[in-house]
């Protein structure tokens, strides 16, 4: 009958259809297949060293990534975060390094998330009042924040960082020197990408906004019909993205020891890119925080472990564009509605 | 349903007034929607919200579920004046609505479509509070059990996507059902449903009724409104022309209340069948659709098929329009034996196939109307590398006139047009191509009385020209207005034929019911 037929199911053993069901199974296996590649070739990648090297990459691309997650599960996109980071690093640090140069790591902190939080924000009202596609509104805020960094708060590196943000960039969780002298450490700030995380999957899986977002990037009219609140959505999410851009933008000044201006803006695709491999869709509604994690750790693995066995930077791109389009036929198998 | 949400109100005593509406008006850029409607609607009864498309039904309903203000007028809800709701005003209430698109998250699961809402209701609309997933999976089991659906938790973490339309609808009925509202709005629940789950869903209306919740349906289908019964209101140009019990009417009052004219509800069918053979289908099969179906047409004939939604008859439909072409049997048309590989075969060799869901399957609706119909003769136009654009507008405006597409000029998208005039425009298209051979899946899906009797008009015509037609559907009055013969499938086979004339609506229903094959 059909009234009682059950959904159309094929196999519940199939590989295939468990990774259409989990498309972060996908990014898993190629994890672990580059990762065993790369081991097999250089036994230096399995070294602690190495392996810290690749959480302490992992960490500011991680905050940035778990932002756009959010957005592209509203079924928006945001492509002005490296931009808003880097505004926030730079005057964060300008303004510390001139008001209060010795505080603790905590005020640069608060100061560089409010401006993140700020500029979110803005993206997320002029996304909802005018009903404006978000990639073009944050490729025009990208632009904005950009040109107003440079035209009027400054153009040169900053090298001796506050006294707080120096410090907390060389705090290190874990530090040994290995059998060849060298030192391995990893930092403090890979805890904020833990915290990040995890406050982000609450958000997501435990409460009714993390369910309403994922409504409003299934469809935006079902969405008002059934009174979610889209404009509360809309303001949430970029307005965490933009908070954890001036987050990852601060740590990686403090664990550079620099403050550049010119700094990550170019860099926000392969962001995007670790978020959509790991298993969110760019048209909205999906993604998970474990996916997105997978896909960070493999495209900074690609991006900085593939050196390891010879393989030139230039084809480091070639080789994130295959695995994207591998991915996209997998994850295009998934049905839309 | 221990742990659903609730809203917090009294139940009313049956009888009591719900929800009244003064003097609504809406306008959308001068042309006025409704025009001061005002109606009343009393706990635990049973109404039908009947009109043409373009009455006004759909601002209303959007107005009582809060998706659109009105421009003036006053909502009472327990006797508290709003000026207007908003739609979490109205959930708060205690209506509910299941949308005619059904309006279900397609990336969402079963579970939190059908329970989500009740959650965020429950909260205010405040979104930064915990989700309770237990009291989610509960809610939705409850009301899944009451729809007839399954509660076990594969189904509950289906996303809405994988399942198919019938299955879609039932879960949008869940969703009106899961929390305890005084009042469920069903815009056109029935369009994607069997006659078995059209039952199931009458009795479950009638368990709300008993539970003091008032159900208002919008419907096209007189015969199921007349077999569910209650109360009547009827909107014509935006305004209210009849209210009051079901029993005091008519079916062609009702019809004339609707339209504003008599129409004819007997038999369209004029002309007989030409003694010419025109298309033959021996033996044809398709594996997991259909199998040893035989039949033929005659020029000028009308033929109906139908059968219930997995009997087959959409599967056939589409290898005679070569959508999904036939794997085994013959095909013979005018006496010459075809292939159908693909639908431009079937187009070339002048079989025209009009699909059942023309805003997904049929019509490209931002796109002008000219543009609709001239897709299909693309090659006829050409004039070289370019088409002939002139010669476009003009077979395009003598479809227009043809049909009675009610336009101003062929260059407006078919999405502003009412859904009649969009069918139309469909069959346009089609017949453009000059067919030989016309298969029409379902042509009066959703669209109202008036609209139904034009294409029949139409449908008459064409084969007293010596078109062959073919009807498929389950729309029983239908095929029994307009054919010459009635093909009755069942489980991927013919069950049974029969020759309308003589036949009764009841004797056809039994058959579609039956379980053995007599043929």
């Amino acid at each position: 009958m059909a009234l009682t037929s059950p959904p159309q199911t094929r196999s519940p053993f199939s590989v295939w259809q468990a990774l259409v069901q989990r498309p972060e199974l996908l990014t898993l296996t190629l994890v672990l297949l580059l990762a065993l590649v790369i081991g097999l070739i250089n036994p230096v990648f399995f070294t602690p060293q190495s392996l810290f090297d690749l959480l302490r990459a992992s960490t500011v691309t991680g905050i940035f990534a778990l932002g756009v997650l959010l957005v592209l599960a509203a079924g928006g996109i945001d492509v002005s975060f490296t931009a808003i980071a880097a505004f926030c690093l730079y005057t964060t640090t300008l303004l510390v390094l001139n008001v209060a140069p010795d505080a603790p790591f905590a005020l640069p902190l608060l100061i560089s998330i409010g401006f993140g939080l700020l500029l979110g924000l803005l993206n997320g009202l002029i996304v909802h009042r005018f009903r404006a596609p978000s990639l073009i509104v944050t490729i025009g805020t990208q632009y904005m924040i950009r040109g107003f960094l440079l035209a009027f708060i400054g153009t040169k590196h900053i090298m001796n960082i506050p006294e707080g943000m120096d410090r907390f960039g060389r705090w290190s969780l874990f530090q040994f020197t290995t059998a060849e002298g060298a030192r391995a450490s990893l930092p403090v700030a890979f805890l904020l990408l833990v915290a990040v995380a995890l406050l982000t999957w609450w958000i997501l899986s435990r409460t009714l906004l993390g369910r309403a977002i994922y409504a409003v990037g299934g469809s935006v009219p079902i969405a008002e019909r059934l009174g979610i609140p889209v404009r509360s959505v809309y303001l949430f999410v970029f307005g965490y993205a933009g908070l954890l851009a001036g987050l990852g933008g601060l740590v990686h000044a403090s664990l550079n020891q620099l403050a550049n201006p010119f700094d990550l803006v170019g860099t926000e695709l392969d962001v995007i890119a670790a978020v959509v491999l790991g298993g969110a869709r760019v048209t909205g509604g999906t993604g998970t925080v474990i996916g997105t994690l997978l896909g960070v750790v493999l495209v900074v693995m690609i991006n900085n472990s593939l050196i390891l066995i010879g393989v030139p930077s230039t084809w480091q791109k070639v080789v994130i564009g295959a695995i994207i389009l591998l991915a996209s036929g997998v994850f295009s198998r998934r049905k839309l509605a | 349903m221990t742990a659903s949400p609730q809203n917090d109100h009294q139940p009313l005593k049956p009888g009591t007034e719900f929800l009244r509406l003064e003097g609504i008006t809406k306008a959308f850029g001068g042309v006025k929607a409704l025009q001061g409607v005002s109606l009343s609607v009393r706990a635990g009864e049973i109404y039908h919200l009947l009109g043409e498309n373009g009455s006004g039904k759909s601002t209303l309903i959007k107005i009582i579920s809060g998706a659109q203000p009105p421009d003036g007028g006053t909502l009472y809800v327990r006797g508290v004046p709003y000026s207007r709701l908003t739609a979490l005003q109205s959930l708060e209430v205690g209506i509910e609505t299941v949308y005619q698109d059904l309006s279900l998250f397609p990336n969402l699961s079963v579970a939190e479509n059908v329970a989500l809402s009740a959650q965020l209701v429950q909260q205010g609309g405040r979104l930064a509070r915990p989700l309770n997933w237990k009291a989610l999976r509960q809610t939705a089991e409850a009301a899944l059990r009451r729809v007839g659906l399954r509660d076990d938790s594969v189904f509950l973490e289906t996303p809405v996507a994988d399942l198919p339309i019938a299955v879609r609808q039932l879960v949008a009925i869940a969703r009106g059902i899961a929390t305890k509202a005084t009042l469920v709005i069903m815009d056109e629940p029935t369009a994607a449903l069997t006659q078995k789950e059209v039952e199931n869903l009458i009795g479950i209306v009638s368990d709300l009724r008993k539970d003091g919740v008032s159900v208002l349906f919008v419907s096209h289908k007189l015969d199921e409104v007349f077999s569910i019964g209650g109360n009547l209101l009827i909107l014509r140009d935006g305004q209210k022309v009849a209210e009051g019990e079901l029993k005091d009417y008519t079916k062609s009052q009702v019809a004339y209340l609707m339209t504003g004219k008599a129409l004819d509800q007997t038999r369209y069918r004029s002309s007989a069948p030409q003694k010419e053979g025109l298309l033959e289908v021996r033996e044809l099969g398709r594996k997991g659709g259909f199998e040893g179906v035989s039949f033929a047409l005659q020029k000028g004939e009308v033929l109906g098929i139908t059968g219930l939604l997995d009997s087959g008859r959409n599967e056939l439909a589409l290898a005679l329009a070569g959508v999904r072409p036939a794997e085994r049997g013959e095909i013979r048309l005018e006496g010459r034996s075809i292939q159908i590989k693909n639908p431009s075969d079937a187009l070339r060799l002048g079989l025209a196939y009009v699909p059942e869901d023309r805003l997904t399957e049929g019509l490209f609706l931002q796109k002008p109307i000219r543009e609709n119909i001239m897709v299909s003769i693309l090659d006829e136009l050409l004039r070289g590398y370019q088409l002939d654009f002139a010669a476009s507008n003009e077979k395009a405006w003598e479809m227009v006139k043809n049909l009675h597409i009610a336009t101003p000029n062929v260059m407006i998208p078919v999405q502003s047009l009412s859904g009649g005039n969009q069918q139309r425009v469909m069959v346009a298209r089609w017949l453009a191509t000059e067919p030989k051979v016309l298969i029409l899946n379902g042509p009066t899906m959703g669209v109202d009385v008036g609209s139904k009797d034009a294409l029949y008009r139409i449908i008459q015509n064409l084969s007293s020209q010596g078109l062959g037609v073919i009807i498929v559907g389950d729309d029983l009055p239908e095929l029994l207005q307009n054919c010459d013969r009635i093909l009755v499938m069942r489980r991927g086979r013919l069950a049974r034929e029969f020759m309308v004339p003589d036949l009764s609506e009841e004797t056809l229903t039994k058959e579609l019911l039956s379980e053995t094959s007599t043929l």
